[in-house]
């Protein structure tokens, strides 16, 4: 199901409020989503990240603000929004007692699917989420990477046009959490728009297109990791474990193109780069014109973690 | 659609679980089958009559006896063994003639019969035909040692002309006129009125267990998860509670169809009396759905259930009877028709007491809908609410 808005993108949210008693959970939250983009909201534990999506999802009444899904005004009555999202809450949502193919048969019958349309896509989506061989088995029986994965499972029947994943990896082990992560790259390049919230850096990093960075219940920072990063004002340290000439080595290095700073050190140079990565071979070049041999080099790249603790004073995972 | 598809995995999941076949299907069965028989069923009472010396006074006794209608007699042939059948619940009570009985009496001396009953204070209907019986033969008895001592002639002609002169008096007849409206259940057996009352204790009281499942799903977070799909609060409550519907209906034909065939219970007319039910366990249903979505865990909807199952069904003379409650008070009879429960044993009562139609029960029916509409309502509201604010 692939839906857009005139303005081309599947999801358009603006000034979303929402208190619970005195606390308000979130406060003015806004972003959208093209088709094909993996949108991650990054944040801590308590930031306002499932609150949000609650209310994306049409599960939440919000106080304030607007949310449209491929042109769908959402809240929770609307079920013509509903159509286009598919849903996988951070908390398990499946039934113990059936087995994967029955808790997929009924949530596809819910969303509409019938007869030999929704036979056939369980069959598929149970070979996406790798659970084919134990299909028939009570899903109270599965370890928690495969009840994770039947739970993201149900989200992908319907094949809609955002999928929202509310920190889908938590509580899963490496391996499972490797095979979720490449399913969720899978889908954004099959043109499906993801929402994902997260607090691992890694994943906002390896996964998302943008982010947003969210901490109570605002969003303080958004745009795609570079630009994010730049924010900071951050540059990269590279460090050459090297010998040779260090001095004149340094010297010419740091005529390089953004190269700020060079400095002769204990076991070699220091650089401070922008954007070390793309100057690397360049300033790997330079250092062996200049008679330096490098043996070693360790690049400190600035980081959505960094950024976090610029904006908010606190560390990502506190 | 999506109701079916909910009610479907609702009961897939009832089903896959033993327990609940035995607790809500068969216990209420064997429950009802047990108390059915206790109470003696659609069978007469049995009395058992042992004479140890056979003889014309006992036979006639016996004769009497088995000329009353409304139990059935069994002769022993010793006075052991008629205990004894009393005592294994065989037959319900015993009358034992002892020897001598006849020369006894013809010699104007005094005897006794000894009657033996496992109830402490007797079987009233038993021990009111004995005295019946033996009280017309003491008369026949006195009449004819009277009339052997005024000369008429041997004990025996005596007893013969006396028997005789019995048969051919008119008897005097009591004319009974009513007044008033005639007590519906006045003609029914006492498992009759039983099978009713326990058949609506049991329907509301187990489906109302049924909030559980309601709030299991809530806690496994896939009723949040289903109100994500395209589906309404009100299509994922009425497809819950199209599953206790069935479960109840199909205990309640369980129920009407067991205590019809094995106790001969009168529903009245069998389709309304269905009917009766369906709209009794709609109602039972609707309440199961406000309970599970006010229940905020397993336990406590399971203690709410049984609490307001016993309590309802007490107050709405499923467990007293409703004309009982009448004679004791009119302000508890106005209080116990808040319950559905009182309705749907008018609805029965207007059926089987009065042989009623569907425009006499219309109106109870209209009254259950109401509640089950009410139930249904609240029940979506207070779900709505704990789920999407």
């Amino acid at each position: 199901m692939n839906s857009t808005t005139l303005t081309g993108f599947v999801l358009e949210c603006s000034g979303i409020r929402k208190k619970f008693g005195d606390l308000v959970a979130v406060d003015g939250v806004g972003f959208h989503i093209a088709p094909g983009e993996t949108y991650g909201l990054l944040g801590p534990n308590g930031a306002g990240k499932t609150t949000t999506i609650s209310i994306i999802a049409g599960l939440l009444e919000r106080d304030a603000g607007e949310v449209s899904i491929a042109g769908e005004v959402m809240n929770p009555q609307s079920t013509a929004a509903k159509r286009h999202v598919g849903l996988v809450p951070q908390d398990l949502a499946i039934y113990p007692d059936l087995d994967a193919r029955e808790n997929l048969r009924f949530f596809g019958k819910l969303y509409g699917m019938r007869g030999a349309e929704l036979n056939q896509r369980v069959d598929e989506v149970l070979e996406i989420i790798e659970l084919r061989d134990r299909a028939s088995d009570r899903s109270e029986e599965y370890s928690g990477g495969m009840k994770r994965r039947l739970n993201i499972g149900i989200g992908l029947l319907h094949r809609p046009t955002l999928l929202i994943l509310d920190e889908p990896t938590v509580g899963v082990d490496p391996q499972s959490r490797n095979a979720i992560l490449e399913s969720v790259e899978q889908l954004g390049e099959q043109g499906m728009a993801v929402l994902y919230t997260t607090h691992y850096m890694e994943e906002a990093e390896r996964l998302c297109d943008r982010i947003g960075i969210i901490d109570q219940g605002t969003i303080r920072a958004e745009g795609t990791q570079q630009e994010l990063v730049q924010l900071v004002g951050q540059r990269d340290r590279v460090r050459l474990v090297a010998t040779g000439n260090l001095t004149a080595g340094a010297a010419a290095l740091g005529n390089l193109a953004d190269v700020d700073e060079s400095a002769v050190t204990a076991d070699g140079i220091d650089l401070i780069v922008k954007a070390a990565h793309n100057r690397l071979p360049e300033i790997l070049a330079a250092a062996t014109r200049t008679g330096v041999s490098v043996a070693g080099v360790d690049v400190d790249t600035a980081n959505l973690e960094a950024l976090f603790l610029h904006l908010t004073g606190r560390a990502l995972r506190e | 659609m999506k109701a079916v598809a909910i009610a479907e995995v609702s009961l897939r999941r009832f089903f896959r679980d033993r327990s609940n076949i035995f607790s809500v299907f068969l216990f209420p069965v064997i429950l009802v089958l047990l108390l059915g028989s206790m109470q003696g069923g659609a069978s007469n009472p049995r009395l058992g009559f042992n004479a140890e010396t056979p003889d014309d006074l006992s036979a006639g006794l016996l004769d009497g006896l088995e000329a009353v209608d409304g139990f059935v007699v069994i002769e022993y042939d010793t006075e052991a063994a008629t205990i004894r059948a009393v005592e294994r619940g065989e037959i319900e009570a015993g009358l034992i003639v002892p020897a001598g009985f006849a020369s006894a009496l013809q010699a104007g001396g005094d005897t006794e019969l000894r009657y033996v009953s496992r109830a402490k204070d007797g079987l009233q209907g038993i021990d009111t035909a004995i005295r019946s019986v033996v009280a017309r033969q003491s008369t026949l008895l006195r009449t004819a040692r009277f009339a052997e001592q005024q000369g008429a002639g041997s004990f025996e002609n005596a007893l013969a002309m006396a028997a005789e002169a019995q048969i051919s008096l008119p008897p005097v007849e009591v004319v009974a006129t009513s007044s008033g409206e005639p007590f519906a259940l006045a003609g029914l057996g006492q498992f009759d009125i039983w099978s009713q009352t326990t058949l609506v204790l049991f329907i509301f009281l187990t489906t109302l267990q049924g909030a559980a499942a309601l709030v299991q799903s809530r806690r496994y977070g896939v009723t949040r998860r289903m109100i994500s799909t395209p589906t309404s609060v009100r299509t994922v409550l009425f497809g819950e509670g199209l599953s206790r519907l069935a479960i109840a209906l199909v205990q309640g034909i369980v129920v009407f169809v067991g205590t019809w065939l094995i106790f001969g219970v009168d529903w009245g007319n069998p389709l309304l009396a269905l009917l009766v039910l369906a709209m009794f366990a709609i109602v039972s249903s609707g309440a199961a759905m406000l309970l599970g979505a006010v229940a905020s865990n397993d336990q406590q909807a399971g203690s709410l259930g049984t609490m307001f199952g016993l309590g309802l069904a007490a107050l709405g003379g499923a467990m007293f009877p409703l004309a009982a409650l009448e004679f004791l008070s009119t302000t508890v009879w106005r209080v116990a028709h808040i319950t559905p429960h009182a309705w749907a044993l008018e609805a029965f009562e207007e059926l089987v007491g009065y042989n009623g139609g569907f425009a006499e029960i219309a109106g109870f029916l209209a009254i259950l809908a109401g509640y089950a509409v009410v139930f249904f309502a609240l029940g979506t509201w207070r779900l709505r609410a704990v789920l999407t604010r």
